[in-house]
Formats: C-alpha cells, structure tokens, sequence
C-alpha cells in the first residue's frame, strides 16, 4: 500500500495510504526513534485517535501499529538511528485485524455501561435483556497475544465516547510493571486515551510534578509491591496482593459515572497456561479465582485460546461471560533479552522522565501527546545511614543464615515472610537493587501486625547505588529529595543500574 | 548559539546590565535571527517570550539593548512595518503605505505576556475583579485569536490589546520586568521610536525582508492553522465586528485606520464591555451549533426555560443508539457483526482539540468542554515555561486513603490540571522546598573551621556547625557551586529568578545517561536528629505531589529539638523480627 518514496534524499519521509479497516504496524530497534504524521482521513493507535500534523514519536522499541476504520494517509520520518537513516526494522501494512470484533467487544461493554448507569439513577429500564452491571472484565491469553492491546483498546474507547466514563485500569502483570516498574501491581482510573509512544509506559504515565495536559499522561495510580517478573515465584503472594489491590478498587468512592465504567484488568501470560509458566494447574486457576473474586468479574475475555476458553467456561461459565476473542496477527513473540531492555526502559523513564529524542528534522513533535520537551525529571542522588531505612524481604528467598535468625525460630520461613534484610552482613544482594518503598505502617500500634508490609502499598521505587558497609551509610537513586528516614521498603529481585 | 545560551545572556545582561548588555548589543541582532532562524518552533516561542521581556529588560525599564536592536530583532520576526514594535494603530497606513501584516504569533505573544502579567497580579490580590475581568477577557480573544481570524481581525485585536494593557493598573512589584508600553501614558513613549523606520533598517543583511513575516511561525501551544478543518472557524463572528459593536464610537474600523485616533483615544476603561459583547456573540452563534470560539462557550450553560438540555439530549441519543445494537457477549456476535459504534468515537464528536485529538460533542456543552480543555492546554504550555528553577521530579505515588477518595473529575477538565494549579501546592512546595535548601549543607575542608565565609549573594556570613555523627564541621543552608559556597536558599533564589536553571538542568538531565545522578540534583544529606514522620498524619487530598512534598517539609534539620514522633525512633522493623521470631 506504499504510495511512492520522496525522491528528495535529504528527507526521506515516507507516505503510506491505509485502506479501511487496515493497520500499518512497525516494530523499532534498539536506540531508534520514529515519527508517524496523519496526512489526510483518520486513524489511532490502539484505540487513541491521532491528530491530523502532529509528529507522534515513538521510540524505546516501541511495537504499535497505526489503525483506520475510515481510511487515510500517513508520513514516516526518517528513523533516528545511531548508524544510519533507514526504515523500522519492521513494517508492513495489514488488511486482517480482530478491530471490529474489538470494536463488537467494546460495544457490548458499553451497552453494560449505560445499562449499570441507568440502574443507579433509577432510570426507566429500556432493554433488560443486557445485564445491569458494570462491565468488569479479566482479559486473559497466552503470552504474546496482545493481552495489554486489548485492554488499552477497550479502555480508550471507553474514554471517547464522550459519556464520562473512567474505567478502572488494573495490571497484575508483574513483568508488564503497569505503569512504574516491573514487580508491582496496580490500578488507575483513567479518563482520557492512553497514548502510545514507548515501551516504557505502555498503560500511560504516572503524574508527576511536570505540567502535562493528558489526564492518562498524570495518572494516579494504587501499587503494591511483588517484587519478581514470574507469577510461580511466589503465588501466595501474588494471591494476596491480588486481593489486596482488589479490595481497595471495590472500596473506592465514585460517582454514578465512574461506578458505570467498570474495570479491565491486565494478566500476566502465566495465568493462561502452564505450560513455561512453571505454575500448576491449579496455581493458575487459583490465581485467576482470585482476580475473579478480588475485582468481582463478570465478563472474562480470553484471546485467541480455544483451551482456555473452554477451562473458563467450565469453570466459571454459569455466573460469568466466558467470551473468546481474535487475536491480532500484529503481535510479536517477545524474547526475554527484549523483556529486559523494556525493564530498563521502564526504571530510566520512572527516573529520569520518558525522553526520546525525535528523528533529524522532525518538528511540532508530541511524545505522548504532550510536548516533547518537558518530561524530562531529575532524580536524587541520596546518602542515608543503614539505620534509615528497614528493609524486607518477603518468603523463602530471604532465608538468612541460622545464626541470624532469632532464637527460637525454625528455617521453615513461609513464603509471606517478612524477613529484615541487614545491608551491613555480606550477602545482603542490595547494591543495584530495586525497593519499593512502601507507604507508612498504620500509625496506631495497636492496629499493627507481623505482615503488615505485604499490605502496604507502595509510594516509590528507590535503587541501592552503593554500599558504604564501614561508615554504615548507603546510596540511594531516588526519584525526588523526600526523606527516607524512618521508612520502610521491600527488596525483591529486579536490579538496575545506569549504563 | 542554543537556547540554553541565550538565556545565560539575556540573565547576564538583566543582573550585570554594566557592561554587558552593552557588549552584546553590538551583535545581539544576528545573534538572535540567525539563531531564531535555525531553531524549531518551540524553541521560537520561547525565545520569543525572551524577546518580549527584552522591552524593559533594562534597569531603567527600557530596552535591553537599546530600542533600535529591540525593533529590528521584532519586524524580522513578526514582520516589519507598522504593526511592529512602537508602531501603533495610530501610524498604520501612514503616509499611503502599505500595511504590513500582522502575524498570528506576534499577538499571540502580546496576548500571552499580557495575559500572564494579569494572572500574576490576580495571583497577589484574588478579589481584585478588575483583574480577573482582564483576564477572562484576555483568554477570549486568545481563543478567539488561536481559532484563526483575518488580518484585519488580528490588527485589531492587537490595537485592542495595546489599548487595553495601556489602561491596567501596573503589576505588582512581583513583576519587575513590566513593559514599558503597559504603563504610563502612551503618547509620551510613542515618540520614541521614530515613524519612519529608516533608522532601523536592518533586516534585509538577515534575508528578512521588513514588510512580510519571514516566517509562518507558531508558539509551540497553538494548533497548525488548519482553518478549513475546523468546522467552526467560518461562522466566527469577526473579530473585529466584536470589538467594534461594543467599543463603538472610538473603535478604528479595521484597516481603513489611516487617519484614526492614537492610542489615547481609544477608551480604555470599557473592559465589561468588551467582555459582555464576547458573550453576547457567543451565545447568539452558538444556537445554530456550530461557531465556538471565545465568548461562545462563556454562556452556554444557561439553558433557557423550556429547551432540552443539550447535554442530556446527547447521552440519550447515545445511550439509546447503543442499547438498540443487538448485540451478545458471544464468540460468534462478536466476530460475525459490523461494528456500529465508530461514528460514536469519531463524527458524533464533532469537537476536536488540534493538539491532542481529545473530541467532545458538537453541541453547546462540547464545545464548552473543549475551551475549557484548550484553556487548559494554553496553561500547561505556560506552565511548562515558567519552571520553577529546580527541574521536575517524580513524586511519591498516592496513598490508598487518596485514592480511595480521588474524586473522579470525568466532567471537564483532566485531572492533571486540578492537582497542579492546587495553590495549596504551591505553598507547600515553596515550603519544602525551603526546607529541603535550608537541609543541605557542605563540608568544611579541614582547616577551614574558623575561617569566616559568606555567601556572594546575601553577603551575609555562613553559619558552620559540628555534626556529631559525621564528627566534621558543615556549613548549614550550604551549596558549592563552581567552588563557591553559597546559601543554598539564596542560590536557588538567584536561580529561580532567571530561569537558568530550568534549562541547565534539563539540559543535563538529557544527557543523564552519562552523568551520574549526584550531579544532577542537590545533593542533600538527611538530618541527624530529626525524624520525618508518615505521612500519614498531614493529608494533602488529591494531591500527589502535595503529599511528597509533606513528605520532603519533614526535615527539619535547623529544627533538632523538634519531638520525634511516636515509633519514629523504633523502626518497625524491630517488632517485625522479633515477632517473626514467635
Ligand atoms: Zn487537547
Ligand atoms: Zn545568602
């Protein structure tokens, strides 16, 4: 569908014409960036609609494709490449994508919406063949099936109708990271699309003292603290966080709106199949009951797996709405050296701000769709005494030796353990170690328990820098120049480090 | 030269005025255009911004670098001519001339400027009603502006902004660079600057020809001109008609201005009339549905007796469309239908913000929402201007109280927006901040004990104290700053007041990658002694980055005798190993 080259070498853009109901889609490399300019019609990315002029930049091997239900033309600047001038290093147009069954999807969400909003203002019922709840929906699949697409799709689309929704926005992924890092689990209602431009913030961006204009670019999100990329590492943990996370979505006060909207929830590939996600039938279904009880589901999409489709069904099948749905061909396996670079990518963005520098010659660019200039944060470098901060570490991996244990206690540590990480013993593994710092205890003793930490949510993520075991001091990158004295975090086993 | 320099200049040559401004002035002008020239537009609008405060950047008020520097730097950019700098409606035409266009950018730069000055000075005094009028106003005819208008239009409106600046009060102290032209009385000042631009004939030696703008430029915060594309944009009442209905007997009739009345002629006070006629023709054009512009949206709410309301007549146009589909939650209706909802996400919101694709219903109560949401924009962009001096930096997440309670706001503005113009916040921000300068402090090298320094800004002499845990002697409220010592309070003041810092620090920060953090950002040490509490126990609502900064106030590092806070000294740490143990 590539309409013509410019001939002019100097600015090798390039236009393509999409048909209706067509995709362009690209994948990035390393260390490349690229700018998409709608020329003429319509188009989105991932349910986000684009606006006509504007350069959209993308970069950090950045996997999106440029969709249009009415047909339109698009630019490609040049990629900004460290060697050469040249195209993504992969890029194609398709005519077959799951976007109308996505866009059927999304109609019957809404249908649910209008129908939970009429129940609550007590409205006249008009069609009670549609359920009056609102629509709360578990999207599960196999890895690499679009999964996180699917819920930025359904959830932008809920935004533009222009009805006032907000749905609630839930990650339990821990690889994905949602919208911090990877390890955390979360959830954020979001109001206006979600724009896509790395891989770094996939499900939009947490607010930060940086003006922006896009509510889903200032999002507010609620985080606890996993602390592994792998559901089978600790299940019961997850399990609990789940719940956790869970409780505080059906706790939330909302208007009637709001309430309507419902929640989409985002699951990691493990809670699909067993099979190399090291967790067992039943650990998977466990985890999944507890998504579906934690967020009250009642609608489970599960893409592009007849298997699991029907292990729904039969499990779930007389109170929920067991749905499969097509996958796209435009998802892309994802390796795990590629996994890790978007864990960096995710730690420096949190850090440092989302920064991508766009192609030579490449104006009126928006990253995100905000001016490209100011996401730029600055970070603090802190030195604190050991004595600051208290540091865990949750279940069996933490198993100290015997001799540091307290008399009495047996090396049997359950897997929910909250075990006291001394960063002065050799072993402690805390230099390039992320922490979650967490939220403060409950201020009441009386109110306190042993677990406690597993139950705090998370207020920012913090990397041990360096380790002065003499003077009993350590470095910590921090995200601003808050006080750290007196907290507490969690150590789990994500390490970064600048290059 | 980069931006980044420009700005290091033009702080030189506003602090150390002698000599520097006067050793710049020489070459400021290719400096500027040639630079001008090769930057992207976003670049341009700040330096355009710059350019404006060149006016009165002098310590007497007046220009800078001199007036004739001032007017040619200004025709090459905004075109030259009457319309320029000095040049009044007054003068346009003068002598069968033609009249030189008016670029969109250069009133929307006299518009901004303007309009900022009338912020801050609502800023100092809220009830001050004049000033929030000015201000309404001021955001009318930018939107009005920004919507696209006709070169007559745009004169007008920049004859009726210098008319109106002219009859404010000046701003507050707070705004010492007020432009000259602002304040007293016009007609003085109009000689200055000589009608026949001869004198300042410059720009041809920069390929800029002084009767037409040399560049379509935009600020960065405005849409492409897309006039055709914005539905609304024709049926805008002109401008001109606008300000001329209701300023009536002194209005000049646009471009026929030859022989009009200056500047002084022009009333000035007549502001509410101004602002109800931008209502007025908004509420008179908004019945049809289509125009927006300014005033339009300023009324719109006022449903008369009897009508449907528009808002509600969408949603259940909507909601019926939707529930009418036949459509299951099936495999097989979810992968045999056609979709039906796509004209609900794209032509049924017939309202489009150019910068972020956001669309809102075509009809009174979108069009409302999207001003709101434009004004919005037009803040942020703002906002992103005017960086406090310390860069950004991520806050702590929310806590699940706040989130709990985190008001959905679905119904207009994002949520972004509320949380940062909280005044609130910026007390509190200026309080942490203070208190987070006031932590920092620097080593004494060995031997330096007794020697007494003082910081180069205040001239006031540092106060050293022996820290027992460190057992060395630190100066307090200490920064080192190109091997000087420097009250930290003082030196983030200095910064703050000339923006430097914004910009070197995000200059860094881009290249953080090879920079280590501790360069980056102040480096501070937490206090000895003191105990920064939860946060528990000061809630901020709805306001992240409000909470962080709680968070931050809590050093109290000139404070020791502060009481530690109940557990602050026993880490719960403590109870949970020995509870483990059990
Ligand atoms: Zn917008
Ligand atoms: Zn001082």
């Amino acid at each position: 569908m590539e309409s013509g080259q410019s001939t002019v070498a100097a600015v090798p853009t390039k236009e393509w014409v999409l048909e209706p109901e067509t995709e362009y889609r690209f994948e990035l490399d390393p260390g490349t960036s690229l700018a998409v300019k709608l020329i003429r019609g319509q188009a989105e990315i991932f349910g986000t609609e684009l606006v006509d002029g504007k350069a959209y930049v993308f970069g950090q091997e950045c996997k999106a494709a440029v969709f249009t239900w009415q047909g339109c033309t698009i630019e490609m600047s040049p990629i900004l490449s460290l060697c050469t001038l040249r195209c993504p290093s992969t890029e194609y147009v398709s005519e077959e994508t799951p976007m109308a069954a996505y866009a059927n999807v999304h109609t019957a969400l809404e249908q649910r919406r209008v129908r939970a909003l009429q129940a609550i203002r007590g409205s006249p019922i008009s069609d009670d063949s549609v359920p009056a709840e609102p629509p709360r929906v578990l999207v599960l699949g196999p890895a690499n099936s679009g999964k996180t697409t699917v819920c930025k799709i359904l959830t932008n689309y809920a935004v533009r109708t222009g009805q006032g929704w907000s749905p609630i926005l839930v990650n339990v992924d821990p690889n994905e990271g949602g919208w911090a890092v990877p390890g955390a689990i979360s959830a954020a209602s979001v109001n206006t699309p979600i724009v896509t431009s790395s891989t770094a913030n996939t499900l939009g961006s947490v607010a930060t003292s940086a003006p922006v204009t896009l509510s889903s670019n200032a999002l507010l999100p609620l985080f606890y603290w996993y602390g592994h990329k792998e559901a089978k590492r600790n299940p019961l943990l997850m399990d609990r966080l789940i719940r956790n996370l869970g409780q505080n979505v059906q706790d939330r006060n909302e208007d009637p709106e709001a309430v309507s909207s419902g929640l989409i929830v985002d699951t990691p590939a493990a809670f699909a199949s067993s099979t190399g996600s090291g967790l067992k039938d039943d650990q998977r279904q466990v985890l999944i009951k507890a998504c579906v009880d934690a967020f009250n589901i009642n609608i489970i999409l599960v893409i592009g797996h007849e298997k699991l489709t029907i292990e729904m069904q039969r499990i779930f099948g007389g109170r929920i709405n067991v749905v499969k749905i097509p996958k796209s061909g435009g998802v892309v396996e994802l390796d795990h050296s590629y996994r890790e670079r978007v864990h960096g990518y995710q730690l420096h963005t949190y850090m440092y701000g989302l920064r991508i520098e766009p192609p030579l010659g490449v104006s009126d660019a928006t990253l995100g769709g905000e001016p490209i200039t100011d996401l730029t944060l600055a970070p603090s470098s802190l030195q604190i005494s050991f004595e600051d901060l208290a540091i865990f570490r949750i279940g069996e991996e933490a198993m100290a030796p015997q001799s540091a244990l307290p008399i009495g206690a047996t090396r049997a540590l359950s897997e929910m353990q909250p075990v006291a990480v001394d960063p002065a013993k050799g072993g402690s593994r805390l230099i390039n170690s992320i922490l979650a710092l967490l939220a403060p205890p409950n201020p009441d003793e009386a109110e306190r328990y042993d677990e406690e930490v597993l139950d705090l949510t998370v207020v920012g993520f913090i990397v041990v820098t360096a380790l002065d075991i003499p003077s009993r001091k350590m470095t910590i990158l921090s995200p601003n120049q808050g006080s750290l004295a007196g907290r507490t975090a969690i150590v789990g086993s994500f390490e970064w480090s600048e290059q | 030269m980069k931006l980044p320099a420009f700005y290091l200049l033009d702080a030189i040559s506003k602090n150390v005025y002698e000599p520097y401004a006067r050793h710049f002035t020489p070459f400021i002008i290719p400096l500027f255009l040639e630079t001008y020239e090769q930057v992207d537009q976003n670049t341009r609008s700040k330096m355009e911004e710059m350019l404006l405060t060149w006016r009165t950047g002098a310590p007497n008020g007046k220009e800078l670098f001199g007036v004739g520097p001032q007017v040619s730097i200004e025709r090459a950019i905004w075109g030259g001519g009457d319309s320029g700098y000095g040049a009044d409606a007054s003068r346009a035409g003068r002598g069968g001339t033609t009249v030189a266009p008016v670029s969109k950018a250069q009133v929307l730069s006299e518009l901004d400027f303007t309009l900022s000055q009338r912020e801050r000075s609502l800023q100092q005094n809220p009830y001050d009603t004049t000033a929030q009028n000015h201000v309404n106003v001021l955001r009318q005819l930018r939107t009005l502006v920004e919507a696209g208008v006709s070169q007559d239009e745009l004169r007008d409106v920049l004859n009726q902004l210098r008319a109106l600046a002219r009859s404010m009060p000046a701003p507050p102290a707070a705004a010492p660079q007020q432009p000259s032209y602002q304040s007293p009385p016009p007609q003085p000042s109009v000689p200055q600057y000589p009608p026949v631009p001869t004198t300042f004939s410059q720009p041809a030696t920069y390929g800029v020809p002084a009767s037409e703008p040399s560049y379509s430029h935009q600020p960065s915060y405005s849409p492409p001109p897309r006039a055709e594309t914005k539905p609304w944009a024709s049926t805008l009442p002109p401008a001109s008609a606008l300000l001329q209905n209701t300023i009536a007997p002194a209005t000049i009739p646009a471009g026929t201005s030859a022989s009009v009345a200056g500047p002084s002629s022009i009333p000035l006070n007549n502001i509410e009339n101004l602002f109800s006629a931008l209502v007025k023709a908004g509420v008179v054009s908004s019945n049809n549905g289509t125009p927006v512009g300014a005033g339009a949206t300023a009324k719109v709410e006022d449903v008369k007796p009897g009508e449907v309301d528009p808002a509600r007549q969408t949603s259940q146009e909507y909601r019926r469309a939707v529930l009418s589909q036949k459509i299951k939650l099936t495999n097989a209706d979810i992968t045999k239908q056609r979709p039906q909802v796509v004209p609900f996400l794209y032509d049924r919101l017939s309202s489009q913000c150019k910068q972020c694709g956001l669309r809102f219903a075509g009809n009174s109560i979108g069009k409302k929402k999207l001003e709101e949401h434009l004004d919005m924009h037009f803040r942020q962009n703002r906002k992103a201007g005017q960086n406090v001096g310390r860069g950004h930096s991520r806050s702590w997440f929310i806590g699940v109280e706040d989130w709990l309670h985190e008001i959905s706001d679905s119904k207009g503005k994002g949520r972004a927006d509320r949380r940062l113009t909280a005044k609130e916040a910026a007390v509190v921000a200026a309080k942490e901040e203070e208190a987070a300068l006031r932590a920092s402090h620097v080593v004494v090298p060995p031997g330096d004990e007794a020697k007494p320094i003082s910081c180069p800004i205040c001239k006031e002499t540092l106060q050293s104290e022996f820290l027992e845990d460190e057992e060395e002697w630190v100066w307090k409220n200490a920064v080192k700053k190109e091997e000087r010592i420097y009250h930290a309070t003082c030196h983030a003041e200095a910064l703050k007041s000339n923006r430097l810092a914004a910009l070197m620090r995000s200059e860094k920060a881009s290249r953080s990658r090879s920079v280590t953090p501790d360069k980056l950002s102040l480096r501070t040490t937490p206090p000895r002694g003191g105990n920064s509490d939860a946060d528990g126990s000061v809630r901020v609502p709805a306001s992240p980055s409000t909470q962080t900064r709680f968070a931050g106030t809590k050093r109290k590092a000139d404070d020791p005798d502060s009481p530690i806070k109940e557990g602050g000294g026993t880490p719960p740490l403590k109870k949970m190993t020995i509870s483990t143990a059990a």
